[in-house]
């Protein structure tokens, strides 16, 4: 007669031990079968998206505070060149009024070309050119 | 062997199994002591950084990321009626040392002073002062010259650095130098209208909020911008501006005076076109110049005018009626007496009983004080009022000064004789010219203008004209103006007389007023005029001082000033003769944009026949209208034989006016006793 003797065994199932004193393990699973929660899945995705949203947001005003940085440099150094440029523009209307200067053209004519001023016989006067009066107040293009 | 093994493992590996959990244990411990440790020093970092030493951090933070910086506003540009620019601002570099980044002040002391201009011993002991001051700045010379920053780059001084400051600058030099003034070294106007517009012309200063990163780079700039200066449209214009400088400098050196000065108006709006002095100066050097150089005579500067302000004696004599031009006045014997003073006439000339108009054609002291004691004080003394003398005439000269007018009621005898001839009373030349042009436009007495419009960003506000007052009716001015142009044909002022022009114009000559004496041997010597006196388009004052050479006389030595500054000018404005004006021009241009078809006729006077200009080509001359001697002289320049048909005068041509030249060797030309009818009027432009 065989008789068992059944041992509670720790952990996963029992043992049962046969009269030889030699046990099979019978692994009877005992694991709870758990059923989908599709409440708590639909909590933990809308979580996990707006966990994600937010690391976008993030990110994206990471970004933009980059981006930002990186366009305050650029106009920075646009704007450095366009004064740079404006000046330069400066310099050279001054050196143009300069040289236009009528004390010097005056003496370039007759220093070094040898040009005398015509007498009043010598010119003729065709048109005489007057600038049109412009009215008291008017909006007028830069010079 | 293998049991050995296994034995020697087997009492082990139990403990292991403990040590191991032990160990995870201890270390997991000390982790979290050590990040407990780490979190919790964190946390009294951050408490002590973002609660206690907040304030402290936060101000520094601000001084180190950001930047506030005031902008300099851009003075306005100064140009004249044409916009020609006169005065103009641009950046330009300052020097500056870090004192403590110099290891030998006398060194770069020395270094400096090798490069920069005008560098006297003293300066470069100033230097060497500053550079040894324990001071984190200090300026070292401001508004260099492009040339001396480059120089001392190229030294490469160590502490030694450079920034920028606006610098204004006059690119015509001395070229209206007294109207225009100066800028100091804080960009504020020092003189001339600089200081009577700095106001406007300074604009107002802006500050920007730079922030930087840690390597202090520029990453952003917030802020108020700097608004720029107003552009200032001066009166001048710039030509004839340089006419009146050369030609008073030419006059003044041909004199040997010692100064002068020489003013153009245009006497119908009152708008001051030039104004020159001498001696003179470079405004873009102002240390070189010295505060005689700098006075604008012309505003500043009084003087008797002598017989120039005769015209107020003629003017109040006819004006009230109680002298006519006809009217015989005794000039006497070249002198008359108040008690023990002796006035004289220039030369002692005894012109005796004269007409008038004689009187101030021939400058009589005499007759002019026997007009004046007629006349009276009281009413002599009104009209030198309303000429505007003895008070501020023009509201753009802050400086102005307003000339000395004694009162009337307390004049005797001998006073009014005086200022009947000019003496005793104290104007200056631009009084003076804005006098002579209220007879030269018919009695109205116009504020005399410097700044013509204002001109803030893109809109331009005119200053208009602005009669003060009416001065005499206008049949008093063509009275006066008669005589005057008498003075220049018969009388004191023929040397003003310019070819094809009518002039009127009065002369003269004053003794200086030396140490409360009058000298004999210094004069001012003036003439005001205006021209075309039928039709004034300038009024032109000159007043020399103290002329050692050529005579001292007004008529002299200022009136050929007065002539060469008129018919330069005359020339330049393109204004045609006034006497015996010629035949008009005609010119037919061809618009460049037009197919040829359509062409512009331009006429002006001129003698030389019309001609014809197809885009720079010429074409066939219309000598219509033209006698045949000149018609045939006009196409002979042409190559082109003429072949005549009739008697009188060209009414028909063959080929007809504005063919094209090319082929053509001869020319019908149809003659007619019956002249065409005129077409042409002057100045005028035309669509055919």
């Amino acid at each position: 007669m065989k008789t068992t003797e059944k041992r509670q065994a720790a952990g996963r199932g029992t043992i049962e031990l046969d009269t030889a004193g030699y046990g099979v393990r019978k692994d009877v699973r005992n694991n709870p079968v758990r059923e989908v929660d599709t409440a708590r899945q639909r909590e933990l995705w809308r979580s996990v998206a707006v966990g994600l949203l937010l690391v976008v947001v993030l990110l994206f005003s990471a970004w933009q505070r980059v981006e930002q940085l990186r366009y305050g440099y650029l106009v920075e150094q646009l704007q450095k060149q366009r004064a740079a440029e404006e000046e330069t523009a400066r310099h050279l209307r001054l050196e143009i009024e300069t040289l236009r200067a009528p004390a010097r053209i005056e003496r370039l004519a007759t220093e070094q070309l040898h040009l005398v001023a015509p007498d009043k016989d010598a010119a003729i006067v065709i048109e005489r050119i007057t600038q049109p009066e412009p009215p008291p107040k008017s909006v007028i293009a830069r010079r | 062997m293998k049991r050995a093994e296994d034995s020697r493992n087997e009492p082990s590996s139990s403990p292991t199994a403990t040590d191991w959990r032990r160990i995870v244990k201890s270390r997991m411990l000390v982790a979290a002591v050590a990040f407990g440790v780490w979190g919790a020093f964190i946390e009294v970092r951050l408490l002590d950084l973002q609660v206690f030493r907040r304030t402290d951090l936060l101000a520094r933070a601000e001084r180190q990321q950001n930047r506030t910086i005031p902008a300099e506003a851009k003075r306005g540009e100064i140009v004249d009626r044409h916009g020609r620019v006169l005065a103009y601002s641009v950046d330009a570099d300052s020097v500056f040392a870090v004192p403590s980044e110099i290891d030998n002040a006398d060194r770069t002391a020395a270094a400096l002073c090798e490069v920069l201009s005008e560098c006297t011993e003293r300066e470069r002991e100033s230097f060497g002062e500053r550079l040894r001051r324990q001071s984190p700045f200090v300026f070292i010379r401001r508004l260099i010259s492009p040339e001396e920053c480059r120089r001392l780059e190229g030294l490469n001084l160590r502490g030694i650095k450079f920034l920028k400051e606006s610098r204004r600058f006059y690119p015509n030099r001395e070229l209206a130098a007294h109207l225009l003034g100066w800028v100091g070294i804080e960009n504020k106007g020092m003189g001339g209208i600089e200081w009577s517009y700095d106001k406007q012309i300074r604009g107002r200063a802006g500050a920007v909020l730079i922030q930087t990163d840690a390597r202090q780079q520029a990453f952003s700039r917030v802020g108020r911008p700097p608004t720029a200066g107003a552009t200032l449209e001066l009166t001048i214009d710039e030509y004839l501006q340089h006419i009146a400088e050369r030609e008073l400098h030419a006059g003044i050196v041909a004199a040997r005076a010692e100064a002068g000065t020489a003013l153009i108006m245009d006497p119908r709006t009152g708008e001051i076109l030039a104004v020159a002095n001498e001696p003179t100066f470079n405004p873009n050097n102002i240390r070189s110049s010295t505060e005689d150089a700098r006075r604008n005579r012309a505003v500043q500067d009084l003087y008797e005018p002598g017989s120039t302000f005769k015209i107020v004696t003629a003017s109040a004599a006819i004006e009230e009626h109680v002298w006519s031009p006809q009217d015989i006045v005794d000039a006497g014997h070249g002198f008359i007496r108040f008690g023990a003073r002796q006035i004289d006439e220039y030369n002692m000339h005894a012109y005796g009983a004269i007409s008038f108009t004689d009187v101030f054609v021939k400058s009589s002291n005499v007759g002019a004080i026997r007009v004046g004691l007629k006349v009276g004080a009281e009413r002599i003394g009104r009209y030198v009022h309303r000429f505007g003398f003895g008070r501020r005439i023009s509201s753009d000269f802050p400086s102005e000064n307003g000339g000395i007018v004694w009162d009337p009621a307390r004049w005797n005898e001998s006073t009014l004789a005086s200022v009947s001839m000019g003496y005793e009373i104290g104007v200056t030349p631009l009084q003076m010219a804005a006098a002579v042009s209220s007879v030269a436009n018919g009695g109205n007495l116009i504020e005399p203008r410097l700044v013509r419009a204002v001109i803030h960003g893109n809109e331009r506000a005119e200053i208009a004209p602005r009669v003060l007052r009416r001065t005499i009716t206008a049949a008093t001015a063509a009275e006066l103006t008669t005589i005057m142009e008498k003075v220049v044909v018969d009388g004191t002022a023929k040397r003003a007389a310019v070819p094809g022009y009518m002039v009127a114009g009065k002369t003269g000559t004053a003794q200086k007023l030396i140490n409360g004496n009058y000298s004999h041997t210094n004069y001012n010597a003036s003439f005001v005029g205006f021209v075309p006196s039928r039709n004034p388009a300038l009024t032109i004052i000159v007043v020399i001082d103290s002329p050692r050479a050529g005579g001292y006389t007004g008529g002299l030595i200022a009136a050929p000033i007065f002539k060469r500054i008129a018919q330069a000018s005359l020339q330049h404005l393109g204004l045609p003769p006034s006497i015996n004006p010629s035949a008009p021009l005609t010119v037919f241009r061809h618009s460049a944009q037009s197919d040829g078809a359509a062409s512009l006729r331009v006429t002006a006077n001129d003698q030389t026949p019309p001609l014809e200009v197809f885009a720079g080509a010429p074409g066939m001359p219309d000598v219509r209208g033209l006698s045949a001697r000149e018609a045939v002289r006009t196409l002979a320049r042409l190559g082109i034989v003429a072949r005549l048909r009739g008697t009188g005068i060209v009414t028909e041509q063959e080929p007809s006016a504005g063919a094209p030249l090319d082929g053509i060797a001869s020319s019908l030309l149809v003659l007619n006793r019956l002249a065409p009818q005129a077409q042409s009027v002057a100045l005028a432009v035309e669509q055919p």
